[in-house]
């Protein structure tokens, strides 16, 4: 109970109540066109940005919904120019980087030591974690903001990064620990035979077989990072200092519809990084926010 | 005390090896416990102060008692910040789940070629960022421009072609609802299929031996087989309704009066527009108390999970 799922860890499961191959049925070709039906409406909101961003601001006055006649590269200059995206996405690539670096190596060496020094001393620690864990972001924003205004670390990048670490810790500590469960004893217990300290065991052995993990850490931190809206939104008030979203977010409430094309072409750039991802590694993606569901 | 796992060598090697031991879980665990002390647990312990005085920031502090909560229970926002949480929950669960159940039900039982690929597809809405969530969602909903409003225009339906949808307080929870469940289903969605991808195969086989049906199959062993995760699924429901702030903030903020006002939206307004911080802490309070509830039900569900 309440421990994290080592989906994402294990192999692959024999897909078991899938078919056997065998001739499609008619109920399944049926079943798979309504699902693709589905499907294209999911996507289908994806291509709207770029229908806008791809017309000038009369033809979208005009006809919004029409195929556009050429494609407006000047729509994405315009854009970049306009809420100075290159600004944005150095701020929000600080962002993401500062919170990478900052959640992963304390959660992973937190996640080992639960993992393999199993005590009692240890099995308090880890739920002084957990508790972190069930914490709504929400409840502890006015208190965050207070005190980083005290020590004047609020609108700095790093005062989001560091705070957005905090509240990613207990997640990866507890995806870490049963990371470091499902690995075999034999390597470690081997090296130690052989003389290697904590230290070396846990660099040297443990964290290299932790790679497929920390990969997984790195992409969902990354897009985790990349995506957040309110935490920014509290804790930046400085126009220099705002990340992609915010731009993105402040450009409507600016302009309006007035400058539809522009603010599409800013959304595409501002959305792509973590569609792009995902449209690379989203097997290793959905096993991993797999195994953050709570486990029976 | 401490001891590693399966290690029985290193419990010999006596105290000086358990003193580096217990060196080494300290270190392991301090950068961890170092972030969640100052972002997490003294955060945590100022709310319940915080929220328990009058204050603007810059003004002195003074100590009001349970005053903020008296003022919250009259605020007209904060109680329709309160009910959308269980609308929201019950509307989720109603639709969402259901709806969810049946797409990883189609794509699992039905797996061909096609299914990965669809998995990936219903979940990519999922990791969009809010902002951009939002931004598609207006352009959905919007008058004039708005996709829905241009369908209107075309088939001539007036009542369509004139509707505001994020304007009119009878639909804007709707319309944030429906982008909702287009980005939120995908989770729904991937957890379903990998709960059901469990399910042993002989029981799939025997029932079609017996000549169960595909629905007499979903009906009598994968919903019974799933009872748990959609039991888990639920108190998910419950629990982002709590914390809903995004896409409501982003399409309507909250409007139009309080139709759409979630108990985020309340807490920043409160703390961070108005800087009356007491009242904000102690929305921030009841957002924590109700998700400890829905965690401790959370947790006696699991107790009682029978499979």
């Amino acid at each position: 109970m309440g421990e994290v799922n080592t989906m994402a860890v294990k192999p692959d499961r024999p897909r078991s109540i899938q078919g056997t191959r065998r001739r499609h049925r008619p109920a399944e070709i049926i079943v798979t066109v309504v699902l693709s039906i589905l499907a294209l409406f999911v996507i289908f909101p994806f291509v709207i940005p770029f229908l806008f961003a791809a017309k000038t601001q009369l033809e979208f006055a005009y006809h919004p919904w029409a195929w556009p006649k050429s494609f407006q590269v000047k729509n994405f200059i315009d854009a970049w120019k306009a809420v100075r995206i290159d600004k944005g996405l150095i701020n929000t690539l600080i962002v993401c980087i500062g919170s990478i670096v900052c959640t992963i190596p304390p959660a992973a060496l937190s996640g080992y030591v639960f993992a393999r020094y199993r005590s009692r001393f240890t099995e308090i620690l880890f739920y002084l974690i957990l508790i972190g864990y069930f914490i709504p972001v929400q409840m502890v924003l006015v208190p965050l903001y207070k005190m980083e205004v005290a020590t004047h670390i609020n609108d700095t990048l790093y005062g989001l990064f560091l705070p957005m670490a905090a509240f990613g810790i207990p997640f990866w500590t507890l995806i870490y620990r049963s990371f470091f469960k499902s690995l075999p004893n034999e390597l470690a217990e081997a090296a130690r035979i052989d003389g290697a300290g904590h230290w070396s065991v846990l660099f040297r052995i443990m964290f290299p077989l932790a790679q497929p993990a920390t990969v997984l850490a790195v992409l969902l931190v990354f897009i985790g990072a990349w995506n957040d809206y309110l935490l920014s939104l509290v804790l930046l008030t400085d126009q220099n200092n705002f990340t992609m979203q915010l731009r993105v977010a402040s450009f409507l409430n600016a302009y309006g519809t007035d400058r539809m094309p522009r603010y599409a072409a800013a959304a595409i750039i501002s959305a792509a990084p973590t569609v792009i991802l995902y449209i690379i590694g989203h097997r290793g993606i959905i096993k991993g926010t797999l195994a953050g569901a709570i486990k029976e | 005390m401490v001891v590693a796992a399966g290690g029985s060598a290193s419990r010999k090697k006596g105290h000086k090896r358990e003193r580096g031991t217990t060196l080494f879980v300290f270190l392991c665990v301090l950068p961890a416990l170092v972030f969640l002390a100052i972002f997490l647990y003294y955060p945590i312990v100022e709310t319940f102060r915080i929220s328990q005085v009058k204050t603007t920031g810059l003004s002195e502090e003074v100590f009001v008692g349970l005053d903020n909560y008296r003022k919250l229970f009259a605020d007209e926002e904060f109680l329709a910040g309160l009910r959308h949480v269980f609308s929201w929950a019950f509307w989720s669960i109603v639709i969402q789940l259901p709806l969810s159940f049946f797409i990883a039900f189609g794509l699992t039982y039905y797996s061909n070629r096609m299914s990965n690929t669809l998995r990936a597809i219903f979940y990519l809405a999922n990791i969009l960022p809010s902002a951009i969530t939002a931004m598609l969602g207006k352009m959905v909903f919007a008058p004039n421009y708005g996709i829905l409003v241009t369908i209107g225009k075309v088939l001539g339906w007036k009542w369509l072609a004139s509707a505001d949808f994020l304007g009119n307080p009878k639909f804007a929870f709707w319309s944030v609802f429906v982008i909702a469940t287009w980005a939120y289903a995908g989770f729904y969605i991937i957890y379903f299929m990998a709960r059901m991808e469990q399910i042993p195969r002989d029981l799939r086989e025997a029932a079609e031996l017996d000549g169960a049906s595909a629905l007499r199959y979903a009906w009598s062993i994968v919903l019974p087989d799933l009872s748990y995760a959609i039991r888990i699924c639920a108190v998910l429901c419950t629990v982002g309704s709590l914390k809903l702030f995004d896409l409501p903030y982003l399409m309507t903020t909250g409007g139009p009066g309080y139709a759409t006002v979630t108990l985020g939206i309340t807490l920043y307004r409160h703390g961070f527009i108005n800087w009356n911080y007491g009242k904000a802490a102690a929305i921030g309070v009841v957002i924590f108390v109700l998700s400890l509830v829905f965690t401790i039900i959370q947790f006696t569900i699991g107790k009682g999970k029978d499979a």
